[in-house]
């Protein structure tokens, strides 16, 4: 299935959901977000006529924050943590061996739609640096095997599938 | 309201509650760098330029978002704020590009100018240039957002101001910048191209585009603009002697405040074409003896002139000359204009385009409400209860008025638009009333403004108070408008988007926008009937903040009628059968008038192609542009003894003059304009008009000096002063650069002279009309925003010409279907006048039968699908006729 296509109607049953309804504008592109797992560049245009915005400031919202995002991303968001306390703990040399495992730089998504790798600046679990996350999962105290290990899990989920 | 007394830099100074630090140091002279201020911005405190220091508790705060509090000790320029200042402006420049030394914005650059101040040269820091420049396609607007310092103006500007909303900050962070949507060019946005942003903009990374490069302006002058009814107070940038830039003037108090629009913002460039006319020209034979225009020097065109018309009206009588004005000329030189024609030349064969374009509606509710409600101010729209908008675009013809609606709106003001279009204003309107689709577009329009009057009083929500002290006829009018609605019961669309928009103006005033052309359609009595009964039932004339808000599509629409530039009106808003006012003007002009109307428009072609008319004086028109059927009027015109034409262009219609004298246009000369609001502003020259031209009224004065007039008008004061004497309503004109006409006998809506009534009116709604004639579709002829009326002037403009975007007519997408069309082929659209070429474009806001066709583009070809017959009534109802589409 091609990622980048989303059901229409349910987009519209959302949007109904919220028409004219005050500071509506981050919850609703929350649940567009969790329906698709994006927001479709599609929907600005409908989302700010629902809710009597300009286009374009439905646009800065969706990029101002991370956890909105206008592509749609992999199963696997990986956000590998650059904050500080990682940094010092080796964090760089993890990110460059995820980014080697995955054939993928920051912000990518593969091909296949398997993978997304973010990075971010501090996953505010800083006592069990360095740190990463695999969509909802916490990885902590990571080292080259363990990463191996994990990225193999989630790979391996894949096959499964 | 409580003071506040506090120290700035040692001095006492004291300011309200509320006031911010930074105002109340301008307030005081006292100077502090801003880049993210402006004065008709919301606060915003972006760039922390403007930091001050409290000597009390040491903090540093940014004055322009900080309110000023009791025993504060504001330092302004301590070391402290100088060190933060210069770091800011240096992380700045290390932003910044190299290309800042040829940027267009030059020595205007905010950015530039508080670098030098602080004496910040090198930044020392790590160069870091961000971004890359747009390439656009667009001939208005360059940005280069790698001068982007982030300070949001032009966001503001967009959002605040103007209400288009085609731009907002993209991204976070180091990534973040002013952008449209998807990041597309601005053309491809739904940018309007009004140039509020760049005027606002403190670097080079928004400015105009100019077809080379044209270095920096000398100096300022303010002036008004010529392109429409708004008259935008305007800041003129000039070199040497020629108009660089328009911006927004800062004045006080204009229509416009820190807006402007596409035409007045770029369209300038018109002033320095190469068709303007330099030289007076007199027909004359050349070496081999054809009659050619040739150059004669000014004295030899005036006494010529003046000799021939001398002789037509001694043999064939005052009545064989007639004189077309222009609304886009000055108050004075419209009433030196209509005094020639009616004192030297004994006729009342004076009229203008106005006569056909807004002036139609003007007289109808200055009749109505007894020339008491002359006075409109557009700020009030943004005060109003609730705003209805009727049969207008304004986002089009006055763009200015347009977004006076938006920001009301975006405040939380109802708007309810009742149109068969879809036009500029329906993504900001609460209730959208729109007719069901007939084969005539303003049929249903009466009779939906009629419910919506009626579902008020329903809902009891009518001024029965005012009803009863002020107006007659309003039970006269409930059972009209039920037998309206039993002959053409409405559909439960229009029912129910009536009832919601009933709710929405119960119990409230309504400011309401009416088209100017309404008039000039189909049912326009009608429509302006129904309009200004509901203005009446609602109480809201003479209430503060609502009432007739009326458009004007030229720059001096009202202007010209007041001067009576009219076959049967007198200055002053007098009609010409009312014989006290004609005797007073009698006296005060030492003449005889006639109490006999004379030519209108139609009149005069028809009596050009009769043989009666004999020559034909137009000052400032393109009368075979301008008019519909142009090949009729030209071939008219071609049967003329003689034609006098004073305009600023080579043309069609000065090519087949006999003498063309050169004039000026608005940024050349003084003079003044009534605007839309009944706002008189006078302006003096930016610049100089090229070669020989000359002011209109000076050439005008001349002239009646070659005629033997004795009054001399050598000064526009001259002329100001008789305007003062024999005009009431302009009894204090040019005293002041802003002031505003006067009601008539000094009556407000209120209080009416001699306790007279207003009239509900009845309202003649007339049968569908057969438009078609056999046709199959209805066509509407309009303007959009880039050529107003004829468009003459814009069209003229660089910068305009190369925005050739908008000249397509609009179908809808079924009907696009039905007649088989697949998208790029040009269509031709027939009338029983003419026929034109076009390309189309589909817009699902257009109903089935009907097609859009904008005027004012391609030599205004458009006008010749309407008939000169149609101007033959008292509404003139040239703007929608019926036509055929075939495929070419
Ligand atoms: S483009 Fe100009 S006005 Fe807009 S944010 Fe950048 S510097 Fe400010
Ligand atoms: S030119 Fe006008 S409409 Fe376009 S972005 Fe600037 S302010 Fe907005
Ligand atoms: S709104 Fe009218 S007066 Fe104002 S800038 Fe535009 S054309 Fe000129
Ligand atoms: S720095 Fe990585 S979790 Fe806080
Ligand atoms: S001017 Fe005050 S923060 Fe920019």
């Amino acid at each position: 299935m091609d990622p980048t296509q989303f059901d229409r109607h349910k987009l519209d049953e959302i949007i109904e959901d919220y028409r004219d309804r005050k500071w509506a504008l981050i919850p609703l592109l929350q649940e567009v977000q969790e329906e698709f797992g994006f927001v479709p560049p599609e929907a600005i245009v409908p989302i700010a006529e629902a809710l009597n915005m300009f286009a374009s400031q439905v646009q800065g919202v969706i990029t101002f924050y991370s956890g909105f995002s206008l592509k749609p991303k992999g199963r696997c968001v990986l956000r590998v943590c650059r904050g500080t306390a990682c940094h010092v703990k080796g964090s760089r040399s993890i990110l460059r061996l995820v980014k080697k495992e995955l054939d993928l730089e920051e912000g990518q998504t593969s091909n296949d739609y398997q993978f997304t790798l973010e990075t971010v600046a501090c996953l505010g679990a800083c006592f069990l640096a360095p740190t990463m996350m695999v969509n909802k999962d916490y990885y902590g105290r990571l080292n080259p095997t363990k990463v191996v290990s994990v990225l193999g899990e989630h790979r391996k989920d894949k096959e499964d599938d | 309201m409580e003071s506040i007394a506090l120290t700035i830099n040692g001095k006492k100074v004291s300011c309200r509650m509320g006031d911010t630090l930074l105002s109340v140091a301008e307030k005081n002279s006292i100077f502090i760098p801003t880049l993210c201020h402006h004065p008709a911005l919301k606060a915003y405190g972006a760039c922390r330029m403007c930091l001050v220091e409290d000597e009390n508790t040491g903090r540093l705060m940014a004055s322009c978002v900080t309110p000023a509090a009791k025993d504060m000790a504001i330092l302004t320029e301590t070391e402290r704020i100088i060190t933060h200042r210069k770091n800011i402006v240096r992380l700045m420049l290390a932003e910044h590009p190299e290309s800042c030394i040829v940027c267009s914005k030059g020595n205007r650059c905010e950015l530039r100018g508080i670098a030098a101040r602080l004496g910040v040269a090198e930044n020392r820091l790590y160069p870091m240039p961000n971004y890359k420049p747009y390439e656009e396609l667009n001939p208005f607007i360059v940005r280069d957002l790698s001068k982007c310092i982030l300070c949001g103006k032009c966001i503001r500007a967009d959002h605040e101001l103007v209400a288009t909303g085609a731009i907002d900050y993209n991204e976070r962070g180091f990534a973040s910048r002013p952008a449209t949507l998807m990041e597309n060019p601005l053309e491809e946005s739904t940018c309007t191209f009004c140039g509020t942003c760049v005027s606002m903009c403190p670097t080079g990374a928004l400015s105009s585009k100019h077809a080379g490069f044209v270095g920096t302006p000398e100096m300022q002058k303010d002036s008004i603009c010529g392109f429409c009814g708004a008259g935008c107070s305007l800041a003129i940038g000039i070199a040497g002697s020629r108009v660089m830039e328009v911006n927004p003037s800062r004045v006080k108090g204009s229509v416009n405040s820190a807006t402007l629009c596409v035409r007045g913002h770029f369209a300038h460039d018109f002033l320095n074409s190469p068709n303007r006319l330099k030289q007076p020209l007199i027909r004359m034979p050349d070496e081999d003896s054809r009659l050619v225009l040739q150059p004669v020097p000014w004295d030899q065109a005036l006494s010529k002139t003046a000799e021939i018309l001398a002789d037509i009206k001694r043999s064939h009588g005052p009545g064989s000359i007639a004189f077309v004005g222009s609304p886009k000329c000055s108050i004075e030189e419209n009433y030196l204009f209509q005094k020639i024609a009616r004192v030297v030349f004994e006729t009342n064969n004076i009229t203008s385009t106005g006569s056909i374009n807004g002036q139609p509606i003007l007289r109808f509710m200055e009749n109505k409400t007894m020339g008491a409600a002359r006075i409109s101010p557009f700020f009030e729209l943004e005060k109003a209860e609730a705003i209805v908008v009727i049969n207008a675009d304004p986002d089009h013809s006055v763009p200015v008025a347009a977004y006076h609606v938006k920001r009301a709106t975006r405040t939380g003001t109802p708007l309810v638009t009742i149109d068969s279009r879809k036009t500029g204003l329906a993504p900001f309107a609460a209730a959208r009333i729109r007719p069901e689709p007939e084969s005539d577009p303003d049929f249903r329009i009466p009779l939906l403004i009629a419910s919506l009057a009626a579902k008020i009083a329903d809902l009891n929500g009518h001024d029965s108070g005012y009803i009863s002290q002020f107006t007659t006829g309003w039970d006269l009018i409930k059972t009209e408008t039920s037998s309206m609605l039993e002959a053409n019961p409405l559909s439960s669309g229009e029912e129910k988007e009536i009832s919601r928009a009933a709710e929405m103006l119960s119990g409230r005033k309504i400011a309401l926008v009416l088209g100017s052309d309404v008039m000039e359609s189909r049912h326009g009595t009608a429509i302006a009937d129904a309009s200004f009964n509901l203005v009446l039932a609602t109480g809201s004339l003479g209430a503060p903040n609502a009432g007739i808000f009326i458009p004007t599509p030229e720059s001096n629409t009202a202007g010209a009628m007041d001067m009576g530039v009219l076959p049967d009106m007198l200055p002053g808003r007098k009609q010409l059968s009312d014989s006290a006012a004609r005797n007073k003007l009698e006296s005060l002009w030492k003449t005889k008038l006639s109490p006999d109307s004379g030519l209108d428009l139609p009149g005069i072609i028809e009596a050009a192609e009769s043989g009666h008319l004999k020559a034909l004086y137009i000052m400032g028109e393109n009368l075979i542009r301008a008019l519909p059927e142009s090949s009729r009027v030209e071939e008219a015109l071609k049967k003329l003894d003689f034609i006098v034409v004073q305009d600023i262009f080579d043309n069609r219609t000065t090519r087949l003059a006999h003498v063309v004298f050169p004039g000026s246009a608005f940024a050349e000369k003084n003079g003044s304009f009534t605007n839309m609001e009944g706002r008189i502003q006078s302006f003096i020259p930016a610049a100089d008009p090229p070669g020989q031209a000359r002011a209109d009224w000076h050439i005008l004065g001349m002239l009646a000096q070659k005629m033997g007039y004795p009054e001399q008008y050598a000064t526009i004061e001259k002329i100001r002063q008789e305007i003062r004497r024999t005009v009431p309503m302009y009894a204090t004109l040019g005293s002041q650069r802003q002031e505003w006409i006067k009601n008539s006998e000094d009556t407000t809506p209120l209080s009416v002279k001699n306790g007279d009534k207003f009239e509900f009116a009845s309202i003649k709604q007339g049968q569908p009309a057969e438009i078609s004639q056999g046709k199959s579709f209805t066509a509407m002829l309009g303007s959009l925003r880039w050529h107003p009326a004829g468009g003459t002037r814009t069209s003229r403009s660089p910068r305009m010409a190369a925005w050739d975007r908008d000249s397509q007519v609009r179908l809808c997408p079924a009907d696009i279907n039905a007649l088989d069309l697949t998208g790029k082929e040009a269509i031709r659209i027939s009338s029983n006048h003419g026929s034109i070429e076009r390309s189309f474009v589909a817009d699902p806001g257009i109903f089935p039968g009907r097609v859009f066709v904008p005027l004012g583009v391609c030599g205004n070809d458009a006008a010749c699908l309407a008939g000169i017959d149609s101007l033959k009534q008292t509404a003139p109802a040239w703007r929608t006729c019926g036509v055929d589409i075939e495929k070419i």
